[in-house]
């Protein structure tokens, strides 16, 4: 069949069909279940799911997925290859549970460093750490830029959402900091750090230190970041993740950004282990550290092309760099 | 055998970065380890249109094609 075959084929059986499979009490019955009272507040069983599968380039059969063994081979599964003409495509599927979100993508509160985190105009990124002003100053959320501050968009006191707007973080329930200061991008010329910072708001509690799966945020690691050293992030896509460090104090890193390719100098490179990639879209702002879990670096960037295993490079500012510019130091 | 010091991978980064300047694949120089000694790593986003030097003041120097670099914010879907 064509496509527009299977398509109008899917729709009149679905109205049909199925919508008599699911709501009659015979049905029900012949599913092995008892009929009960309409509205009791149960849902139908799952039955079948229609669909379309790709036979050949141009030609499709109607996909039908089985949700219960009595169905497999039922007469209405025959009823539904008749009415295709036998081009159907059937699979035991069996239930289909709603996935679990990973901790990194849920409201954590206490907040922890590892979570989901992001302006309310922007999708997600990652609570890198907690940090104070240097001197004494209001507890904050360190993350990039482009988390906290939508790139250069953000204006101080914006509402800093955990989880991230895309992980459904709520405007402004979820709202736990406020945007307090960013290093503004240049557009020309080197940048040296994508990074920003959020005032917490009062009565939101925080786990200051706490590396889920790993022990306690020790502090500040050393300045020079060697090649082959064995490091370690928590980010809100990918989780916990183990690298190595393939390059280091690298200039000229182009990075595009909804606001074009900014240039980045000395930055920190770094390969997954394993098959893995070391982050992913959503990691943005994870803090990285050495296996003595002190911090080393902020990701930021990173490409889906290169390392070892092929799975792209992770691009981070010396954390150094970033408590610097925004002159900060680790909330310990 | 490579036996180039931090200090020279440093100095030959500076001039690499100068001789690259206007080279549109280049996507990032910094410096790695090349056998026991300190090399160049020069990150290019597509495949160079005429091949690179292999080293720069007797700095070895490794090309690897890394593609587009971008922002790690979550993108629809992830």
């Amino acid at each position: 069949m064509d496509l527009e075959s299977v398509r109008e084929l899917k729709r009149s059986l679905q109205e049909k069909l199925l919508a008599k499979l699911a709501t009659t009490a015979q049905a029900r019955s012949a599913l092995g279940e008892a009929a009960h009272a309409l509205g009791a507040g149960r849902a139908a069983p799952p039955t079948l799911a229609l669909g379309v599968a790709r036979r050949a380039r141009n030609r499709f059969a109607l996909a039908v997925r089985v949700q219960q063994r009595a169905l497999e081979h039922s007469r209405t599964v025959e009823d539904l290859t008749k009415k295709a003409k036998g081009e159907v495509d059937v699979r035991y599927i069996g239930l289909v549970e709603k996935r679990v979100e990973p901790w990194h993508r849920q409201r954590r509160r206490p907040l922890c460093i590892g979570c989901s985190v992001g302006h309310f105009k922007v999708t997600a990124g990652t609570l890198g750490a907690f940090v104070r002003q240097r001197g004494g100053g209001s507890l904050s959320l360190l993350s990039n830029n482009h988390v906290l501050a939508n790139e250069n968009r953000g204006k101080r006191g914006d509402d800093i959402l955990q989880p991230g707007a895309i992980d459904d973080g709520d405007n402004p329930a979820d709202g736990v900091a406020t945007l307090a200061d960013f290093v503004r991008f240049k557009r020309v010329g080197a940048n040296l750090v994508d990074a920003a910072m959020a005032t917490v708001k009062e009565g939101v509690e925080a786990d200051l230190t706490k590396l889920k799966g790993m022990g306690k945020l020790k502090g500040v690691g050393d300045v020079f970041v060697d090649e082959g050293t064995g490091v370690t992030k928590i980010g809100r896509t990918t989780g916990r993740t183990a690298g190595r460090v393939t390059a280091f104090e690298i200039d000229n890193v182009t990075v595009r950004f909804d606001i074009g390719e900014l240039r980045f100098d000395n930055q920190i490179e770094i390969e997954g282990e394993g098959d893995a990639p070391f982050s992913d879209g959503g990691d943005s702002g994870s803090l990285i550290v050495g296996a003595d879990l002190r911090a080393v670096a902020l990701v930021f960037a990173g490409s889906d092309q290169g390392g070892a295993n092929g799975q792209g490079l992770t691009y981070a500012n010396p954390i150094q760099s970033v408590l610097d510019a925004l002159r900060l130091e680790l909330a310990l | 055998m490579n036996a180039c010091t931090l200090q020279q991978a440093r100095a030959a980064k500076h001039k690499a970065v100068e001789l690259f300047r206007g080279t549109a694949a280049v996507a990032g120089i910094g410096i790695t380890r090349i056998e026991d000694g300190y090399g160049l790593k020069v990150n290019l986003e597509r495949p160079p249109e005429s091949p690179l030097p292999t080293e720069v003041d007797g700095v070895p120097l490794r090309v690897e094609i890394v593609g587009t670099i971008r922002k790690r914010e979550v993108t629809e879907g992830r």
